[in-house]
């Protein structure tokens, strides 16, 4: 069993995602897959979990192998709230269950990465400012927190994380970058390997916007 | 339209009086319209009903991977379909087969190919009758490229800072003394595939010696991390200041003297006295050698434009040891992960020269350029070790490019079966005999075997 490399993907699905946007999330998921899936290191060490966020927050996929990794229909409801706070609740119980840390008798997992894409603001937003510490002691090698559209806002997700990014438009095209680059940080995470726990992140395409 | 006669008399003699053939047809055509209507919903409701049961069985279908045998099994029920099969499964390279006497069928085959797949599951429901359209419900899986296809190996650019070969290996011959065949050492590094795919250079470093006047020899080998930018630099200088050091203290006659009769006393005595004494020399010599490769690391830092010395981040497992009439002295030291050890077949006996230093999550380890190695010093006495051992079958010095692979776990490195395993995996293909200075380049090929997830740097030092 060689180690494994988590990543966790937290995905808005509240109602403004309904439509192109999420068709085009789910194409550019695919893509990151099978760009994944032509290197070998992240063929070899991979494992994705999906976490779905509006109203309700599910674990649409638990942490799974890339190799075996098929991703389930994604629904969104008409309208409704968004959860953020609640996902990063259900994320953190996520990661205590699913990753491993070394002990003398088990090999541990390499730190996992997070990557959170919203297109809109926590609507339950006292739990979100709460759950940010719990968040930061799961030992992430890195957040990557994505606001997609013009509404989605930034401000929260700065206390989240400092890699926080833009996407203007929220078609496939600009999904499909976004998630290339996402594929393209995975592997870097691969192979930070030691002596660093902050991975430096490969720059972003022009569909995506640094946020200072 | 010639009107059957028969049934125009009927019609005539029930309820249609004097109609002419043309409201027959037109009646009949209105009464069939409004029936098939009625037939063609029914049929197509229960159509419905079953496609939506057969949607929402259980049934998927695993990835495959290139070269490998696929196979995956699954039956629908009886009472819903009456024939089906798999549509476009030829393309991944599969072959349905349906047995008709459980209804099960079997998906199975050799993909060819990877990439993502989509096929249909086609089924002729329960009171489908010719003429009617088949049902159908859609996968898709993805078959994965063989791992092992995508490596590549991309040479290091030799003109980069710091540049050092892909590979290297050693071998130091020890001449017979009175007859009597004595140990060499047999060491190779070679670069690890998840830095060939990226055309890297190898981080990792070793440096043997024996000293012909003195009888001691000196191994020292060194991980520099992945992710440090200058790490290769950092293993070298490391192994290099350290040798470089034990060297000089073997070169000081009286010193050797000295120190090679409190460990005579020491072994006749065993006494508390002679222990701390030797101790101190052990800080002198090993201690003292780690020291001078942090030193000389933190040199070469400033000297690069004042960089961090955490860009040079290496592991060092360094250790000296000679043979006297009552058995073997070893001395050594260590810091990060990897394995260093003394094993002995015959006996069954392993003694490992210290512990790996590991974290909570993969790849979390301790450096010897972390200051804190040095200043926290009860811990920095806890890396050095020496005592005196029976003769051996061999003391190995590995990097975790090694020891992950064959241990997986810090507990299996105090396991004597799992050395058993790993000489002997290494015996299949080294030829591990006296003054054999050929063993050093098939311990290189043997250094690239196959360990899924495992494609670290790897170097192993052996004494035998």
């Amino acid at each position: 069993m060689s180690r494994r490399l988590p990543v966790y993907i937290l995905i808005d699905t509240s109602g403004s995602m309904k439509g192109e946007p999420i068709e085009s999330v789910k194409v550019g998921i695919e893509a990151m897959l099978s760009s994944l899936r032509s290197e070998p290191y992240a063929l070899e060490s991979v494992n994705i979990s999906i976490i779905t966020y509006d109203r309700e927050v599910k674990v649409l996929m638990p942490l799974t192998p890339l190799e075996d990794f098929q991703l389930p229909t994604i629904v969104v409801p008409e309208s409704g709230p968004t959860h953020t706070g609640a996902a990063l609740e259900l994320l953190c119980k996520q990661v205590d269950s699913e990753v491993r840390l070394s002990t003398p008798e088990r090999k541990g997992d390499w730190m996992p990465l997070l990557f959170l894409l919203t297109d809109g603001k926590p609507s339950d937003i006292q739990v979100y400012n709460q759950v940010i510490s719990e968040v930061k002691k799961r030992h992430f090698a890195t957040i990557v927190a994505c606001a997609a559209g013009m509404h989605a806002k930034t401000d929260p997700l700065k206390q989240l994380t400092d890699q926080v990014f833009t996407l203007d438009t929220m078609d496939s095209a600009s999904f499909r970058k976004f998630f290339q680059w996402v594929s393209n940080t995975i592997e870097i995470g691969n192979k930070s390997i030691g002596a660093t726990n902050d991975i430096e992140l490969p720059p972003p395409p022009d569909e995506v916007n640094v946020i200072v | 339209m010639e009107l059957n006669k028969e049934i125009k008399d009927l019609l005539s003699n029930n309820i249609l009086i004097n109609c002419s053939d043309e409201e027959v047809i037109d009646f009949l055509t209105w009464r069939i319209k409004k029936d098939w209507q009625e037939y063609d919903k029914e049929r197509m409701d229960k159509a419905v009903v079953i496609k939506n049961k057969i949607d929402a069985l259980p049934i998927s279908f695993p990835n495959g991977t290139v070269g490998k045998e696929y196979h995956a099994s699954f039956s629908l029920p009886d009472d819903l379909v009456e024939d089906y099969w798999l549509e476009d499964v030829e393309a991944i390279g599969l072959k349905d087969e349906v047995n008709p006497t459980d209804n099960s069928c079997n998906l199975s085959g050799v993909p060819t190919e990877a990439g993502s797949y989509t096929f249909r599951l086609c089924y002729k429901y329960k009171g489908w009758v010719r003429g009617m359209a088949n049902l159908e419900r859609k996968f898709t899986i993805a078959i994965n490229p063989d791992p092992k296809t995508l490596w590549k190996n991309i040479p290091t650019p030799t003109d980069i800072e710091y540049y050092q070969p892909d590979s290297e290996c050693g071998y130091v011959k020890v001449e017979s003394k009175n007859g009597q065949p004595q140990k060499d050492i047999v060491v190779a590094s070679q670069r690890g595939r998840s830095h060939a795919h990226e055309g890297n250079p190898r981080d990792d470093h070793y440096r043997v010696e024996y000293l012909e006047q003195s009888g001691w020899y000196i191994m020292a080998v060194a991980d520099g991390a992945g992710s440090a930018k200058y790490s290769r630099k950092g293993s070298s200088l490391a192994c290099d200041a350290a040798v470089d050091h034990c060297k000089q203290f073997f070169a000081d006659e009286k010193k050797v003297k000295d120190f090679e009769e409190y460990i005579t006393v020491y072994n006749a005595e065993g006494n508390d006295e002679y222990k701390k004494l030797l101790g101190d020399y052990i800080y002198q010599l090993v201690g003292n050698a780690a020291f001078k490769g942090y030193k000389a690391i933190e040199t070469e830092a400033k000297s690069h434009e004042n960089v961090p010395m955490k860009l040079y981040s290496t592991t060092l497992l360094l250790s000296v040891c000679k043979k006297f009439d009552f058995g073997w002295f070893v001395g050594s030291f260590w810091v990060g992960d990897g394995a260093m050890c003394i094993y002995d077949k015959e006996r069954q006996y392993i003694k490992l020269l210290g512990t790996p230093d590991g974290g909570e999550f993969a790849g979390q380890t301790r450096f010897l350029t972390m200051p804190e190695i040095f200043t926290d010093q009860a811990s920095f006495y806890g890396r050095l070790r020496f005592s005196i051992e029976q003769d051996f079958t061999a003391l190995m010095l590995m990097t975790d490019g090694v020891s992950d692979p064959m241990f997986e776990t810090d507990a299996n490195l105090n396991k004597v079966e799992m050395w058993d395993a790993l000489y002997e995996n290494i015996s299949k293909e080294v030829e591990l005999s006296d003054d054999n200075a050929e063993s050093q380049y098939q311990l290189l090929k043997w250094l690239d075997f196959w360990s899924q997830g495992n494609h670290d740097d790897r170097t192993i030092a052996i004494l035998y």
